[in-house]
């Protein structure tokens, strides 16, 4: 089967297929987020303007043409930025979920065309005492069990990960035991700055975060979380994981120096993998570039059956092969996500 | 009928339409009519911080209210900003 990348950048949405790099599609838009939705084909990207605003594009030609969802409003809230586009389960096909500023989840029953917020987090209990990140208030990460559409969880920076059960009405912050150095409270209930939150595919109760204090792995849903960070990563801070889709114990971090110094660790583009569920991490960077000082964003990782990619602010797209890892583009604009099908 | 002008990305969403002409009684009415309407105004029913609005070259981004001659070229155009990028825009 043919594989495709799509890579969101801050000028345009740019496709690699079977390694040909085309595009840019969405000329104008920065592109936080694109992704396939695998239920029906269609292509849709969380799309910005610093002029006209956040909406989200749709296209069920592979890009060819583009239709935009009608405005995209919360009552009470500002709007901000469109982060990210989640196909919800494969048991509503025609629902859709979509992480905004600020720490807005908003959900679409109409295939996009429309999106009204999720009230049970949207005016969670505890959101006065959310706090913005350096990104705002994003939305980031929602993640849906394969098992379930009534179990999600969603990313918010910084107010940290939640949970409901019952498809959204009620949500439970889940952040036991996640460090939040920047607070006077070092664990509060919520205000952790998780950067992105994965669950596995095959074993939706195994979460991982790449958070700003730390990286976790969680194998009950979020109940409980264990740093994993101290055994032979160079840095707690970073943005992206990526995950192996046959194997729950491997993820792959790319630590940067930290959170004053938002840079590759260590002047070079070190990718670390854990084989052991983060019992220990090794430098895994066989055909990267060093010296480099550069930066991955949240979005800007993926993973599929073939293996990792991921996409540097410098322009780059980066893809697993074997064990080493191969350019599969350059000299791109900033790369701001990286979704692969 | 008045002509209203649309810069490249709003043409683009306007299906690549770049011109429309109009016979709307003012000019907030002709905005409205726009297909990229939802892009141009906020929630509050004015128009965007950085979009302004010109009536036959005369400022008229305060003045939605006015009403449209028969001859009347409406301009959209976005603010010069230098390209800067929001400071969060896909910010770590």
């Amino acid at each position: 089967m043919a594989r495709e990348v799509f890579v969101g950048t801050r000028k345009g949405l740019f496709f690699i297929r079977d390694g040909e790099l085309s595009g840019p599609e969405l000329t104008g838009w920065t592109i936080f987020h694109a992704i396939r939705d695998p239920r029906d084909g269609a292509l849709y990207v969380a799309s910005n303007n610093w002029v006209y605003g956040g909406v989200v594009h749709r296209s069920t030609d592979d890009g060819k043409t583009w239709e935009r969802s009608e405005k995209i409003e919360v009552e009470g809230h500002d709007m901000g930025e469109v982060w990210h586009v989640e196909p919800g389960h494969e048991s509503e096909p025609s629902t859709l979920f979509l992480g905004a500023a600020p720490g807005l989840l908003l959900r679409s029953d109409d295939s996009g065309t429309t999106w009204s917020a999720v009230d049970g987090l949207v005016s969670h209990p505890t959101r006065e005492r959310w706090e913005a990140g350096a990104g705002g208030m994003c939305c980031h990460s929602v993640q849906i069990d394969p098992g379930s559409p009534q179990r999600m969880l969603a990313g918010i920076s910084a107010a940290g990960a939640f949970r409901t059960a019952d498809g959204g009405e009620t949500w439970t912050a889940v952040n036991s035991n996640v460090a939040a150095d920047f607070l006077p409270e070092k664990y509060p209930e919520v205000g952790q700055c998780v950067h992105k939150l994965l669950l596995h595919p095959a074993k939706p109760e195994r979460l991982w975060q790449q958070n700003h204090c730390g990286v976790y792995r969680s194998d009950d849903f979020g109940d409980t979380w264990e740093r994993l960070d101290g055994n032979g990563l160079p840095s707690s801070f970073g943005f992206p994981i990526m995950l192996d889709r046959s194997d729950p114990d491997v993820a792959y971090v790319i630590p940067e120096e930290g959170a004053e110094n938002r840079v590759t660790s260590n002047g070079r583009l070190g990718v670390y993998r854990t084989t052991d569920a983060g019992a220990s991490w090794q430098l895994f960077s066989d055909g990267l570039p060093e010296p480099a000082w550069t930066v991955v964003l949240r979005e800007a990782s993926s993973f599929d059956d073939r293996g990792p990619v991921f996409g540097t602010q410098s322009g780059s797209v980066w893809a697993l092969d074997g064990a080493s890892w191969q350019e599969l583009a350059r000299e791109l604009p900033p790369v701001l996500s990286v979704e692969v099908t | 009928m008045a002509r209203v002008k649309l810069p490249s990305i709003l043409a683009r969403e306007a299906g690549g339409q770049r011109e429309f002409e109009t016979d709307a009684a003012t000019l907030a009415d002709a905005l409205a009519a726009l297909p990229i309407a939802d892009l141009i105004f906020d929630g509050t029913g004015g128009l965007r911080r950085l979009v302004n609005v010109y009536v036959d070259g005369r400022d008229a981004r305060t003045d939605l209210d006015v009403p449209l001659a028969q001859d009347a070229e409406v301009t959209v155009v976005a603010a010069v900003a230098g390209g800067a990028t929001s400071p969060s825009s896909g910010c770590s």
